[in-house]
């Protein structure tokens, strides 16, 4: 595709940002042409979000030139900024969950719509021009992510977007979901709507970016038209040094049986019954909202189920609470590391010590200097990039975050890990370490339960799958030797179950 | 410097201590030396010690995430029963009684806000106003008496001394002083130095987080209930003995005033940060203050006013620099 020779509807020249201690930005340059679906790749604490927030008027730049539409910008707020038509739609979406479709669509523009009517009769306009079926007067908390991502960019259009930020907006979402933003996307680029896609996922840039630039460390590596990279290339100038493999190899000490499930029954979950052997990595595999987030988080007593039997090692074991779980030598990465992985008021050596803290107490006594020893330890060997341990949380990257929430379990050691979505919004390299880790928890004995959206992951790392599909477990498969395409057809409950 | 100007933007209570100290220098002449003698400086801290009791307690609820307006009810009931039931039976008994009064009441707290996920604000205020109830049924509405001598010494008397204010002597510590300075130590060691604490911290920070780490969320949030209940109930008992009568009025604006000193302290109602010190200071504030405007004798509907500017002063501050440093990051 010619990328030289559309309009330029963005521009942004030599900006720069600093926080305390840290440049997150060092003179970035990047064109963005209209009608383009341009890429921004980059590891975490690339600068990538900061970028856009500056585009969006959540952060004031320190130096350099924006021009979007034409207009120089030197300081705008979110409110101008859509109004610009310069719309971000942000991760973890921004909508008031107890409102409908049609009030988010327009919230605060009621008059401007001459009323509730008109308000859903527009928000109906739009929402039908993206394909959207969803009632506009359905609560958004009934929805998906997939739907509250439409309803997103039914909003952005409702601006007369001229551009839209999309931030990794495919993290919730199934193969299914996905080929629908896509097409919206294509339809969008049609209108001659530009869109900046920032994602972690490399087979979405080549899917259909048309050019893309290489974030990393506050700088503007590379850009290009998405045709003059390779997937090596993209993948080296992200990280700065080149990665072997995306996966290292399968761990081969799979052993006696160590866990068994049996017969989970929630409202949502149907008799789901299976075994975890030493040293295995097992993957579960579905949809979002199938099943496997609820079964894990009965097995670990995070949700409230009774009836079902688990045993470890050959003895039964009662697990009502996390605590009886965390005892009986389970450990969970949850799916949601914001809101339910950290503790944001805590410093990093707190939030990785508070699972272990009987470690570091005596006769009630908290032992500080092994409270340090422990944070330090951790900080060490799973290379997490912050400053020193006293500093918050908060301050760290997506990545690192991560980092933390596995060394607070580390330090217990379950022998039973559960990891829920654990490298969602992680740049390569973190992935790969979190990947190594794994391995290594399963070489020592233990086991692992992997739940990831990114089927390449599961089916790479995973000694056995399987697949859920509405509450009930669907097929059991060897990933070594069964086509991912049988096992996505168990997940999606096509049947084919061996 | 740099220390000191963190100290100025995070503790907003001592830089309203030190411009109320500021003013009562500057006000010179007979205000200043009543202000400053020992016995006006001693009697403030002696009449802050049961708010400061208090709200020691009422602080790890707050860090856990809930807060505790029952205290108010709890310290009058247990106030008056501390006297009535030295009719029954012997003062130490009576006394004990009467505080564990507030720990079963603090129990029932923690049931409800704890065990059955109810609002805990609403919550405790609703027991707060049922227990004020039953202390006037209790009392008949009318304060009730005390009439032994022990029993009104152990708020009144003093340690290392005789209480006697006179020119060149040491007039000893007042024993109230000094069962807050010892609760003060505790507190402050709890909350500091042990896994409890931390895991106050952890529950009030993010409860789903701590819960998920296997931490006894349950149990040590209840924990704070019960605490902050027998700490209300110590207070009532102190009280009763300071004031040598029960009265179910005392309890009016004790809750209202002691979360809002917790809060003004720094111990967000958000949970998960705060402390010991920092509720001190709130708490302390809130007695100089009094003190200050009775010594500079302003009238009490001004009074009111000033109390209320300095609260949504310094909460207002205090969002005001956190907004900016939100900003700056």
């Amino acid at each position: 595709m010619d990328t030289a020779g559309s309009q330029i509807i963005l521009s942004i020249r030599d900006v720069t940002k600093s926080f305390p201690g840290v440049r997150a930005l060092n003179g970035v340059s990047i064109d963005v042409r209209r009608g383009m679906v341009h890429g921004v790749v980059g590891e975490n604490g690339a600068g990538k979000s900061t970028l856009m927030k500056i585009l969006s008027g959540v952060y004031k730049k320190d130096t350099g030139t924006i021009v979007f539409d034409g207009k120089t910008i030197d300081h705008t707020t979110p409110y101008e900024s859509m109004h610009r038509g310069l719309a971000i739609i942000y991760q973890e979406l921004n909508l008031v969950n107890s409102m409908s479709v049609g009030e988010n669509i327009f919230l605060g523009r009621f008059k401007e719509m001459k009323g509730m009517r008109g308000t859903h009769a527009k928000a109906r306009e739009l929402l039908d021009s993206i394909g959207c079926k969803v009632s506009t007067t359905k609560l958004v908390s009934e929805l998906s992510v997939s739907t509250k991502q439409m309803v997103e960019i039914s909003k952005a259009l409702s601006f007369q977007s001229k551009l839209i930020i999309m931030d990794e907006p495919s993290t919730s979402l199934t193969g299914e979901e996905m080929s629908l933003l896509v097409k919206i996307i294509h339809q969008l680029k049609a209108q001659g709507i530009s869109i900046i896609y920032i994602s972690h996922k490399l087979e979405e840039i080549f899917d259909f970016c048309d050019v893309v630039t290489v974030m990393r460390d506050g700088n503007v590596i590379d850009t290009k038209p998405r045709g003059e990279f390779t997937r090596d290339e993209l993948i080296t100038k992200m990280v700065g040094r080149t990665i072997e493999n995306e996966y290292p190899e399968r761990s081969r000490q799979v052993g006696e049986t160590l866990m068994e499930v049996k017969g989970i029954n929630t409202r949502k979950l149907h008799d789901v019954s299976f075994t975890l052997r030493k040293g295995e990595i097992l993957g579960l595999v579905g949809l979002v909202g199938a099943g496997r987030t609820e079964t894990v988080r009965a097995i670990f007593g995070a949700d409230r189920v009774r009836g079902h039997k688990v045993t470890i090692g050959g003895k039964p074991v009662t697990i009502h609470n996390p605590k009886q779980a965390k005892d009986a030598g389970l450990g969970l990465i949850p799916e949601d590391r914001k809101l339910q992985g950290l503790v944001l008021p805590f410093s990093v050596e707190q939030n990785i010590s508070m699972a272990s803290i009987d470690r570091f107490t005596r006769f009630g006594f908290l032992i500080k200097s092994l409270e340090k020893g422990i944070g330090a330890r951790h900080v060490k060997s799973l290379g997490i990039k912050t400053p020193n341990t006293k500093v918050a949380i908060k301050n760290l990257s997506g990545g690192n975050q991560q980092k933390c929430i596995v060394g607070r379990w580390m330090e217990i050691g379950p022998s039973i890990f559960i990891m829920d979505e654990p490298t969602k919004g992680i740049d390569v390299g973190a992935k790969y370490e979190i990947y190594l880790l794994m391995k290594e928890i399963a070489e020592k004995g233990g086991a692992v339960i992997l739940i990831s959206s990114e089927l390449p992951e599961v089916l790479n790392m995973s000694n056995r799958v399987l697949t859920i599909y509405d509450g009930r477990i669907t097929g059991e498969f060897d990933p070594e030797h069964i086509p991912a395409d049988v096992i996505m057809r168990a997940a999606l409950g096509l049947g084919g179950a061996s | 410097m740099n220390n000191l100007y963190r100290l100025f933007t995070q503790q907003k209570a001592i830089v309203a201590i030190a411009v109320i100290l500021l003013v009562m220098v500057a006000a010179g002449g007979d205000v200043s030396r009543i202000f400053f003698s020992s016995y006006n400086l001693l009697d403030m801290l002696n009449s802050s010690t049961i708010l400061v009791i208090l709200g020691l307690g009422v602080t790890l609820t707050v860090i856990a995430g809930g807060c505790d307006l029952s205290i108010g009810g709890i310290l009058v009931v247990s106030g008056i029963l501390s006297i009535q039931l030295q009719n029954f039976m012997p003062m130490p008994l009576a006394l004990v009684l009467a505080v564990l009064f507030g720990t079963l009441v603090g129990f029932f707290n923690g049931f409800l806000v704890v065990q059955q996920k109810t609002e805990p604000f609403i919550i405790t205020l609703g027991v707060g106003l049922l227990l004020t109830g039953v202390a006037q049924q209790l009392s008949d509405a009318h304060p009730v008496p005390a009439n032994n001598p022990d029993f009104m010494n152990i708020s009144n008397g003093y340690q290392f001394g005789d209480g006697q204010f006179t020119e060149g002597h040491f007039p000893g510590i007042p024993n109230l002083v000094i069962i807050m300075l010892i609760c003060f130590v505790f507190f402050a060691w709890l909350i500091r130095y042990t896994s409890f604490g931390r895991n106050l911290y952890a529950i009030g920070g993010d409860y789903d987080v701590a819960r998920y780490s296997g931490i006894n969320v349950v149990a040590n949030k209840w924990m704070t209930l019960v605490i902050s209940g027998t700490m209300a109930a110590l207070g009532g008992v102190l009280l009763s003995s300071k004031l040598n009568t029960g009265s179910a009025i005392y309890g009016d604006f004790t809750a209202l005033v002691v979360n809002c000193g917790v809060v003004v302290g720094g111990t967000s109602f958000a949970g998960g940060v705060g402390g010991i010190w920092q509720s001190v200071l709130g708490l302390l504030l809130f007695g100089l203050l009094d003190n200050a405007m009775n010594v500079l004798n302003i009238p009490s509907w001004y009074q009111m006013m000033l109390k209320g500017t300095v609260i949504v002063a310094i909460l207002w501050m205090d969002s005001y620099t956190q907004k900016r440093k939100r900003e700056l990051v």
